[in-house]
């Protein structure tokens, strides 16, 4: 019911089978683990959306190339283990009652020094990717701060504040600047990359990189209270010349609305205290307590990437938006109902 | 022959545990008190697997709603904390209180009357932690209580119910890992070398001792954040200078190697019965060093739960790298036991089946474990449900499955029953494949983007299928325990009586009856090998010190409790031991502790002061000694029978050994505060942080020089005591008290006359309860040093007995002071000073 990603500029190619080699022998490989009967079914079953081995950056693939190492590795030392345990209990051996065929021998080869020999490759493999990972230049610094529930989006060099909506230029590795407002959250978009802590008095940096045009669906991967499970983001990564455009799109100053209903909108954001939380740019609402609101019309979801953003779950998010997340910060808003849907109709003209 | 009739009947009597409702309470025999830990620990396990169960159907499909996400964060919190802090490490603990003195031939452990203190608080604890249900505010920042989530204002009162209850249960666990270290060291039967000592006992002496410094640095890092929560200090408090990221290092700390804790332990049981069933054990030296290592090892991985808050990349490395070494250490015993099994032909009993599951589950959760410690994988994989399979094949592989082994193995020697082998079987595998159903799943939920602890997902990242066959596995799991728990109930009823030794095992637990008599043995077993009850041991080859000291005690004393002390290496025989009998007072010292934290909890702090005087005093009576029983044992013949002193000093005194396991805690804890303060220090930009004055150097080295100082009259005491120069000792012990009062004297002076209080940065708060802390250290060795001139001026003559003793923990307890106090004033005077 949730097709936030489903949007035009969200064409993902799909995950399910057949779709590439690559996909295939994954997905085969994946079955591995239970019967394959199951798996097959399961793997095919539908699309995932915040998958860790569909990767769509640099990172994301190289982390994937090291669990397709580990899984090989770690596959045949279990099977190894396994079998010479089974033989260990099955085989009779008719031996002295008090002496193992055994001795300190084989266990320092077999407990010591093998082992030693493949946990130090899986060592520099850990070094080299991580140095690999380090990162690279950028032209686009993004600073992301984290609230309880949702995530504030702020572009310093263009000036746009935005929320819950990290737009990238597809190829080009982008800089995150973190902190929190709050507790600790933690940012991770599975299909871009790893996860990187957002600390509440501490800035951290990150980078994200998309190498092909898509939206990705991320969510804070550290518990950080009531709706934890519902503090997801989106990654809208546009080819250069889209992105250029998104931005002096976002930077355009709101046309001043002619329309009676957007006026008498905008009074309801005011009247009804929308402005004690939110901001809207060139409004006078400055405050930071919610996400920013300059941009809402054109965002893809609601309540950080909970429902998508269409008018009717607008108009039900202002209205209550406690069924839809139950536990977030946002109370009722106490409106008349022509009051609501001028509010709703001036808030989805906000591009 | 009446006599020798009368003597044993007096002796059983000695030994008999109380009966009825009033004697329950004042039990301190470490057999009762083990089943109890292992009782309430199981029970605490079936609330967490119900918990769990609940958690499992919440997240049956995307979207569910069947909990939401305050009781769904609630569940998640209080399965974590039940399941690490009441049930695996004190279970352990039980078990190894109950299995210790069996095993090494003891007749109790070394400090009964604290067995029975741990109990109590570890109860207590549990008690206050769950009433949170009670008064409906319930936990909900996670096992791991990461701050600020934890701290004000993002927490209420659930959260202080956390912290309070579990630094109960804390120092119940901290009291029992030192009982079990002090009773391996000291309490083993003649003859049990170090490596003659059992694997098991092994294990957990490494795991005992990891308790001392893992479980102190948690009780620090949960009573600093007490601080913050309940007086407004600011170590936790970004905007007032103190760092987040604190508590998570100092809970790490703590936190992988209480993985270990619950690990080794398991190990040891896994070792045993695969000896037992193997008849045999090969790569003893192996095992044992494997044990050793991972102990030491697992001090140095914390930093592997932290990869992704921003640490600098070579702190990652080193971690990486301590991470994978450890699995070589698992690697080592893993190929011990294949090579112990090889041919063996072993039957498959239900211990053994519970053993095999535990390899095969075990491996797996060993190599997610190596996977995880390779850094950028765990950049996608933390925080996901791939951890969470990974730990739950960690520890429910790694230590439920072992406990269950051992549970099968030696339930027969407690309650005297055999287990029915058919209701076993049918349980193992419920277990094996429940487990695998509900938690293999999970490894790719991880992947396909489930993060832990959420309460619900979206439909749409296509997890729906997994989760479901996790839900129905997670049922067939629990129904696994549930027939556990049944053949437990059917066999106390109609179990098959268990013979002395029915696996024909080697160890000594084996050699008395079942179930175990409360003194254990009649005798002090003699040891001449690794394996007791395999080798006949040659009384010929005993030597004949040794023979006297074991005859002297056959079935004796019987005016009072005792036990033969060892050399800790050799495990020869150097002093005859008074155990302690039943008493009410760990009772009431454990029911002084809880009401202190009630009177936090509740911000009474009128009770808390009450609970706190209350307390001291239950500890003043325990400590005080009992003029009835030094005149006992002033008449008892058992010293001269025996060839032994009764009266022990120094190392040969266990109570000498209590006191120094006491200020390794405390050097401890004062670590942990040292800790903070540099690592504070080094993330502010001014030191002291917000233009504070630097502390003054006046006075203050004046003060200090007094406390350190101090040492020096106790030292002279010491020597006119032995010299019998009973109005030196006197004036010298007198010279000391007076310089600590005017240290607290000065010291409250100056925390009165700072300009600043303790509330107003982290600094601040770190110089006033580093202070306090060391005020707290003096306040105790006053009463410590008061106590011995007390005392001194009846007993000067006593200068082998006890009053010998007492000098001696007077004066190592002064010393340790004073050496705190020169510490605490290079951090807290100098080091600010020095750029």
């Amino acid at each position: 019911m949730n097709e936030i990603t489903a949007t035009p500029a969200a064409a993902q190619p799909p995950a399910g089978c057949g779709a590439r080699s690559l996909a295939i022998a994954r997905t085969g490989a994946r079955c591995f683990f239970v019967a394959p009967a199951l798996a097959l079914l399961a793997g095919c079953a539908g699309e995932r959306t915040q998958s860790a081995l569909h990767p769509a950056g640099p990172m994301a693939a190289d982390i994937a190339r090291v669990w397709w190492i580990l899984f090989a590795v770690c596959t045949a030392v279990f099977v190894v283990v396994v079998l010479l345990m089974l033989l260990a209990v099955l085989r009779r051996g008719g031996h002295d009652r008090f002496r193992s065929p055994l001795g300190d021998k084989f266990i320092v080869v077999s407990g010591i020094i093998i082992p030693t020999f493949i946990l130090a490759p899986l060592l520099f493999l850990s070094l080299g990717t991580t140095s690999n990972l380090r990162m690279p230049e950028t032209s686009v610094t993004i600073e992301v701060v984290g609230y309880q529930w949702w995530w504030e989006v702020r572009y310093p060099d263009f000036g746009i504040v935005t929320a819950n909506e990290l737009h990238i230029p597809v190829g080009e590795p982008v800089r995150l600047e973190m902190t929190s407002a709050d507790v600790v959250h933690s940012f991770w978009v599975p299909e871009l990359g790893g996860k990187r802590d957002l600390n509440p008095g501490i800035t951290t940096t990150f980078w994200i990189q998309a190498d092909r045009p898509g939206v990705f669906r991320g969510q804070c991967a550290e518990y950080c209270g009531v709706q934890h499970a519902k503090m997801g983001f989106l990654v809208v990564a546009l080819p250069v010349n889209d992105f250029a455009t998104w931005v002096s799109e976002r930077q355009e100053p709101h046309p001043e609305p002619v329309d009676e209903r957007l006026l008498r909108g905008r009074e309801a954001f005011f009247t009804g205290q929308c402005h004690a939380c939110h901001a809207i740019r060139d409004t006078g609402a400055t405050a930071r307590v919610g996400p920013d609101l300059t941009h809402i019309g054109s965002r893809l979801s609601l309540g950080a990437a909970t429902v998508p953003n269409n008018r009717g779950n607008l108009m039900g998010w202002i209205a209550n938006p406690q069924p839809i997340k139950p536990g977030n910060l946002m109370p009722p808003t106490y409106l008349e109902t022509d009051e609501l849907h001028d509010l709703t109709d001036y808030l989805m003209s906000l591009q | 022959m009446d006599s020798t009739q009368q003597g044993e009947a007096q002796f059983l009597e000695t030994w008999r545990n109380p009966t009825g409702f009033p004697g329950w309470f004042s039990e301190v025999n470490n057999q009762p008190l083990g089943k109890r830990f292992m009782v309430t620990s199981f029970a605490f396990f079936l609330v967490g697997g119900a918990m769990a169960l609940l958690m499992r159907l919440q997240l049956v499909s995307s979207e569910n709603n069947f909990l939401g996400p305050e009781v769904f964060n609630q569940l998640f919190t209080m399965h974590g904390s039940t399941m690490m802090f009441l049930f695996a490490v004190p279970f352990l603990e039980g078990l190894a209180l109950y299995l210790t003195p069996l095993m090494i031939g003891s007749r109790d452990v070394a400090y009964p009357r604290l067995t029975a203190f741990g109990y109590w608080t570890y109860l207590f604890g549990g008690l206050v932690f769950f009433a949170s249900f009670l008064v409906g505010a319930v936990p909900a920042a996670g096992w791991f209580a990461y701050v600020p989530l934890s701290g004000r204002p993002f927490a209420g009162l659930e959260m202080d119910f956390w912290l309070l209850g579990l630094a109960l249960v804390e120092i119940g666990g901290l009291v029992a890992g030192v009982e079990i270290v002090a009773t391996i060291l000291k309490l083993r039967a003649p003859g049990m070398t170090l490596a003659r000592m059992p694997l098991f006992i092994w294990a957990i002496l490494a795991a005992g001792l990891m308790i001392i410094f893992a479980f102190t640095t948690l009780l620090m890092a949960t009573l600093l954040l007490e601080m913050d929560r309940a007086v407004g200090t600011q170590f936790f408090n970004p905007e007032s200078g103190g760092n987040i990221l604190l508590w998570q290092h100092l809970f790490w700390f703590f936190g992988h190697p209480e993985v270990y804790i619950i690990f080794l332990p398991a190990t040891g049981i896994v070792s045993m019965v695969v000896a037992a069933f193997a008849r045999r054990i090969v790569g003893y030296t192996l095992i044992a060093m494997a044990i050793i290592v991972t102990a030491f090892v697992s001090f140095g991985l914390w930093v592997h739960h932290m990869y992704t808050t921003g640490l600098p990349e070579l702190s990652m490395h080193f971690f990486a790298a301590a991470s994978l070494m450890v699995a070589v250490a698992s690697g080592t015993q893993f190929f011990a036991w294949i090579a112990t099994l090889w041919g063996s032909a072993p039957a498959f009993k239900v211990p053994l089946m519970y053993v095999l599951g535990f390899l095969v589950v075990f491996l797996l959760g060993g190599l997610t474990g190596v996977m995880v410690a390779v850094v950028p994988f765990d950049w996608q994989v933390h925080d996901t449900y791939f951890i969470v399979a990974h730990l739950h094949y960690v520890l429910i592989g790694g230590a439920v499955f072992p406990m269950m082994a051992g549970l099968y193995y030696w339930l027969p020697k407690i309650t005297g029953r055999m287990l029915d082998e058919r209701l076993g079987q049918w349980g193992f595998w419920l277990a094996f494949i429940g487990f695998n159903v509900t938690f293999f799943p999970m490894h790719m939920m991880g992947f396909f983007g489930m993060p832990r602890r959420v309460y619900t997902y979206p439909a749409e990242l296509g997890l729906d299928f997994y989760n479901l066959i996790a839900t129905v596995g997670s049922f067939i799991l629990a129904l696994g325990f549930l027939v556990f728990v049944v053949d437990f109930f059917i066999s106390l009823r109609r179990g098959t009586p268990a013979e002395d030794n029915p696996w024909g095992s080697d160890s000594l637990e084996w050699s008395v009856s079942s179930p175990s008599p409360s003194f254990t043995f009649y005798a002090p077993p003699l040891v001449q090998s690794r394996h007791p009850l395999w080798h006949e041991p040659d009384p010929e080859l005993e030597d004949p010190a040794t023979a006297r000291a074991r005859e002297a005690l056959r079935g004796a004393p019987a005016e009072f409790r005792a036990t033969l002390t060892t050399d800790i290496l050799t495990a020869a025989p150097e002093a005859v031991y008074r155990l302690a009998g039943p008493t009410y007072v760990p009772l009431f010292a454990a029911l002084g502790l809880t009401v202190l934290m009630l009177g936090i909890l509740g911000g009474w702090y009128t009770v808390a002061l009450g609970g706190t005087a209350f307390t001291v005093a239950a500890l003043g009576v325990w400590l005080w000694p009992n003029e009835m029983t030094l005149r006992t044992l002033r008449e008892s013949d058992i010293g001269q029978r025996a060839g032994l002193p009764l009266f022990a000093t120094g190392t040969r005194s266990t109570a000498w050994w209590g006191a120094v396991w006491l200020l390794v805690i405390l050097a401890t804890a004062f670590g942990v505060l040292f800790y903070s303060y540099y690592y504070i220090r080094l993330f502010a930009t001014v030191w002291p942080q917000g233009d504070l004055p630097l502390p003054g150097l006046a006075l203050p080295p004046i003060a200090y020089a007094l406390l350190v100082g101090s040492a020096l009259p106790i030292y002279w005491a010491t020597r006119s005591f032995h010299r019998g120069e009973r109005s030196q000792t006197l004036a010298s012990l007198a010279a000391s008290l007076f310089l600590g009062v005017v240290f607290i004297v000065w010291l409250v002076y100056e925390l009165a006359s700072l300009e600043y209080a303790m509330q107003d940065n982290a600094y601040a708060s770190l110089f006033y309860v580093i202070s306090a802390a060391l005020g707290l250290l003096v306040l105790t060795a006053l009463p410590i040093g008061a106590c011995a001139f007390l005392r001194m001026r009846r007993e000067h003559e006593d200068r082998k007995g006890f009053m010998a003793l007492q000098m001696q923990i007077t004066a190592l307890f002064w010393f340790f002071t004073a050496a705190m106090g020169a510490i605490v004033f290079f951090v807290l005077y100098l080091s600010p000073h020095v750029v």
